[in-house]
């Protein structure tokens, strides 16, 4: 007992030094971009045409042959894998898989492709903590356990946002909320925080407007951006559903030119004259919220960074579909609140508001994390005032996606990589079977049967005729319930106790009672110890709500499997 | 008995392996601490790289950006603090100078927003303060503009604090005479003049502003001052007569005007100004210091004057239409007609009284028809002014 309790303590004090580690691992991975941004690109923030084609271009191909040949785990966004190591390889992730993907993530990002730096710096703050579990030689409880606790210090260094970084990894990762869990997520997420600030100080990635609504009606507006960003995230996940099978699909030798190609289509993209779609574009997303696009600029914007992000994402170059999702909320929102603007001027958003909102829609519409899409933007933005707006919108955009697209993006990565992970969606939707949807209800038939605990046991006997149950309910008193067969009342007679009450005979007899709202499981757990149960009401425990039984709880099952399987 | 001695021998063994796992956590902890130390120096060693770099960086963007500002190239200007503030993005005089830059390029919006965050840092900047007066004053948001420019009077300035002050306070001056805010502009104003040096050309200046403001008698003030250091300035002498002229102060008025026309002849405006002078002073009948003869005179040829100015106001009136001139009251007409056997030199030494009612008379022709038929001849102008003269006396 005391090993287990020095074991918990433990783990929270290694959670500091996850936290410690990943956060020094994703400020290496920030510098480790800037460089790659400045000799690849230029340290100008206007870009020379060739080097915008170039980079890109042969940066991608570099990482193809690393990914294919050196780091094959470094593929993709790495909440999925983090995902995987959870539920799957039992908390482990190679630290091979945390060098590739700082070295190809950050060349990728560096050189331009449309990715961002926050879901790579998951995974490596996931692989790190692996990695350390294991020298640590942890239980296999603790090491399932230790890679969400790296990926919320890596994702919380990453964003400057430890609030978000622990509820992302508890609503999308992890999935359940424990105290022991919490404790080690928010320790290592705070200590991750406190690092990085350490060496690239506090501010925000952006500067945060001022915050404006001045009237009820203009959450319209808020809901109109809440349907656009909807529809615009169906089209985003859609492209990376339809896109990504596609070009895996493809000849295998062409996996080592597919990131070149995505570099160049999005180097001609630039060139064209949109560079703002390469890189993370966290730079960009400050303008927009500063009013320095015009809304139909920003409709472009968030266009072509879809574009953009689905050519990067969909080739395997490793990179985050975060920044990117911002930055399209942010294009998108001020778009959206600039064309209002137009319509009606005297709405009172500013163009930073709109943005902040829409980086919210496409987090809950795309990545479908309704809560942590709500407290991303109250913890960048620090203004509580933005919250109606948020939750109007967000709500929207969750609703139209869940609509039109069923399965979350990040379920359906994980399908087409052939794995079956939990999906944290649908276990929050699934419906759950309670004690109601299986019990008798309490009709005259059954009220009928129940004895009441004055009666005398020669008296029931009497009464209890062929048409009756073998089984009976008994009400006690002042609370409480047993079960009678006419067996056993026939043997107590018998042995002369006939001039007792029920009450008295079964005063040690009492039964288990359950209301009608306890999950099924729970029924489950009891009806094989006695034959039947009553279900009562939780205010008043004498009034009976119905009864249940073994069978009564197997059959219900058995239709709830059936209903399951039924193809829609 | 044997029961009893492997009880105890398992516990002794269970706090073996406590005692083992404590002396393992410790050193775990004590080789995580080494390792996050090491991990750390490293970081830091690299952050120390970096920070060189992109301070390097950054200074040289701004360089050149400050050079394309100072030659008015806001384009380029903007491009290079934009990379400059990629390597600092929170330099405080990245943003001010980009914010600059952009308040070249007319993007307001955009400049604004960076000022907006730069005066949440500091509040007292007078820079930031006086941009941000301007984006309100363009804007129209006149309470806003107030409120910064009255922040940027007080606020801390780089290098000559009062020069800057003074220069704020004379740019709000300006903004208020152009909302037409005239009693607000005088009230700066008489702050300004009293922390004013001996600059003439600056009181020269605040005299003008006072003019603007209407308030003649501190132009005046000022520009005696400024004549004091530069008596034959065309502006000061020209802006003095005016303002004499204005405060009916008309000897006075002539004697700026002259030395005003004569310093600049060009001065169109002073020489009218100094004819209509000369003229109320030909023209009034009330001046101290003139004979009895020349007073008649005087009477004779103001109620000639009027009585023309009446026929041809009249005729004009006639002329258009019944239903568009409003003619100045017949009564008047009748009266003059009335008066005139009477206004002759001979009547008027008989019975003083009626220059009084001679000139009342004349007095009001003028004002009728200056309201009904615009603008007069010089003689009129004349007596309007000497009519006003005498109404406010």
């Amino acid at each position: 007992m005391r090993l287990v309790f020095r074991e918990d303590r433990f783990f929270l004090v290694l959670s500091v030094f996850i936290g410690i580690f990943a956060g020094l691992s994703v400020v290496c991975f920030r510098f480790a971009i800037a460089w790659c941004r400045i000799y690849l690109l230029g340290s100008g923030a206007t870009l020379t045409p060739l080097r915008m084609v170039l980079a890109p271009s042969l940066a991608g191909l570099f990482i193809a042959v690393l990914v294919i040949h050196v780091f094959p785990l470094a593929r993709g966004s790495g909440v999925n894998q983090t995902k995987a190591a959870l539920y799957i390889y039992n908390g482990y992730i190679p630290l091979r898989t945390a060098v590739g993907k700082f070295i190809t993530a950050a060349l990728a990002i560096g050189s331009g492709h449309s990715l961002g730096p926050e879901d790579p710096s998951l995974q490596i703050g996931a692989s790190l903590a692996s990695a350390l579990g294991r020298r640590m030689r942890l239980s296999r409880d603790r090491m399932r356990l230790i890679a969400p606790v790296g990926a919320a210090a890596g994702l919380a260094a990453a964003f400057n946002a430890p609030i978000s970084a622990v509820l992302f990894v508890i609503e999308e990762v992890i999935g359940r909320w424990t105290a022991g869990i919490l404790g080690s997520v928010v320790l290592s997420a705070v200590s991750s925080v406190v690092v990085m600030r350490w060496f690239l100080g506090s501010e925000s990635m952006f500067r945060i407007p001022a915050v404006q609504m001045e009237r009820p009606s203009e959450l319209i507006a808020y809901s109109v951006l809440g349907i656009v960003g909807g529809l615009a995230s169906v089209a985003f996940s859609s492209g990376i559903a339809t896109l990504r099978p596609w070009c895996k699909a493809l000849p295998r030798w062409t996996q080592y030119f597919q990131p070149a190609i995505a570099g160049l289509l999005i180097g001609i993209i630039a060139v064209l004259g949109a560079p703002q779609v390469m890189g993370a574009g966290y730079v960009y997303i400050d303008e927009a919220m500063h009013g320095q696009f015009t809304w139909q600029m920003l409709a472009i914007l968030a266009g072509l960074k879809i574009i953009a992000t689905l050519l990067s994402f969909v080739s395997g170059t490793p990179g985050g579909m975060f920044a990117p999702t911002l930055f399209i909320g942010a294009m998108l929102g001020a778009a959206v609140g600039g064309a209002e603007h137009v319509l009606f001027p005297h709405l009172s958003g500013s163009p930073g508001t709109y943005a902040l909102v829409g980086m919210g829609v496409l987090f809950a519409g795309f990545l479908r994390a309704p809560m942590t899409s709500v407290f991303m933007v109250l913890e960048v933005s620090g203004n509580y005032s933005i919250i109606l707006p948020v939750l109007i919108a967000n709500t929207f955009a969750y609703l139209i996606s869940r609509g039109l697209q069923p399965t979350a993006i990040f379920d359906v990565l994980t399908r087409q990589d052939g794995l079956e992970l939990p999906s944290m969606e649908e276990q929050r939707e699934e419906g759950t079977l309670r004690v109601e949807d299986a019990m008798r209800p309490a009709s005259r038939a059954v009220l009928d049967t129940v004895l009441e605990a004055h009666d005398s046991l020669d008296q029931v006997l009497q009464r209890w005729d062929a048409k009756l149950p073998e089984v009976r309910l008994v009400r006690l008193d002042p609370t409480g319930w047993s079960i009678i067969t006419r067996q056993a009342l026939e043997i107590m007679v018998k042995e002369g106790k006939g001039n007792l009450t029920l009450g008295s005979a079964l005063s040690g007899r009492q039964i288990l009672f359950l209301h009608p709202d306890n999950p099924l499981e729970t029924a489950l757990r009891y009806v094989d110890r006695w034959p039947l149960l009553p279900v009562v009401n939780r205010a008043d425990f004498r009034k009976l709500e119905g009864v249940i039984s073994q069978q009564d709880v197997l059959q219900r099952y058995q239709l709830f499997g059936e209903e399951e399987g039924t193809p829609e | 008995m044997p029961e009893q001695e492997g009880n105890a021998q398992a516990t002794a063994g269970n706090k073996r392996d406590f005692r083992r796992y404590l002396r393992r956590e410790a050193v775990i902890l004590a080789l995580l601490s080494a390792l996050a130390v090491i991990f750390f120096v490293a970081v830091t060693a690299l952050s120390h790289i970096y920070e060189a770099q992109q301070e390097f960086l950054g200074n040289r963007w701004f360089l050149r950006g400050a050079a394309d500002l100072k030659q008015s190239h806001f384009e380029s200007a903007v491009t290079e603090f934009r990379a400059a503030l990629l390597y600092e993005r929170d330099s405080y005089t990245y943003q001010l100078n980009l914010a600059e830059a952009l308040v070249g390029l007319k993007r307001t919006a955009e400049a604004y927003a960076y000022f907006i965050n730069l005066w949440d840092r500091e509040p007292e900047n007078g820079l930031v303060n006086l941009e941000l007066a301007r984006i309100a004053a363009q804007k129209g948001e006149t309470e806003q503009a107030l409120r910064y420019y009255h922040n940027a009077i007080y606020a801390t300035w780089p290098g000559d604090q009062q020069v800057q002050r003074r220069d704020t306070r004379l740019e709000l001056i300006e903004y208020l005479l152009n909302i037409d805010a005239k009693a607000h502009a005088q009230a700066e104003l008489i702050a300004l003049a009293a922390n004013l040096e001996d600059d003439p050309v600056q009181q020269s200046r605040v005299g003008d502003l006072f003019l603007q403001a209407q308030d003649y008698e501190h132009a005046l003030g000022e520009y005696r001052l400024s004549l004091k250091a530069e008596p034959h300035d065309p502006t000061a002498l020209a802006g003095a007569g005016f303002s004499a002229f204005q405060l009916g102060r008309y000897s006075l008025a002539e004697s700026y005007l002259q030395a005003a026309v004569s310093a600049n002849p060009n001065d169109a405006q002073s020489a009218a100004r100094l004819r209509t002078a000369a003229l109320v002073m030909q023209m009034d009948p009330f001046q101290r210091q003139i004979s009895v003869a020349l007073r008649d005179r005087i009477v004779l040829k103001a109620f000639a004057a009027a009585g023309q100015r009446l026929e041809s106001c009249s005729s004009a009136g006639a002329a258009k239409g019944p239903a568009t001139i409003p003619v100045a009251q017949p009564g008047l007409t009748e009266e003059w007609a009335k008066m005139k056997p009477r206004i002759t030199e001979l009547g008027l030494r008989r019975d003083p009284d009626l220059v009084n009612t001679a000139m009342e008379l004349v007095f009001s022709i003028e004002r009728q028809t200056s309201n009904a038929c615009g603008a007069a001849s010089e003689t009129d102008a004349a007596l309007l002014l000497i009519a006003k003269l005498h109404e406010s006396n």
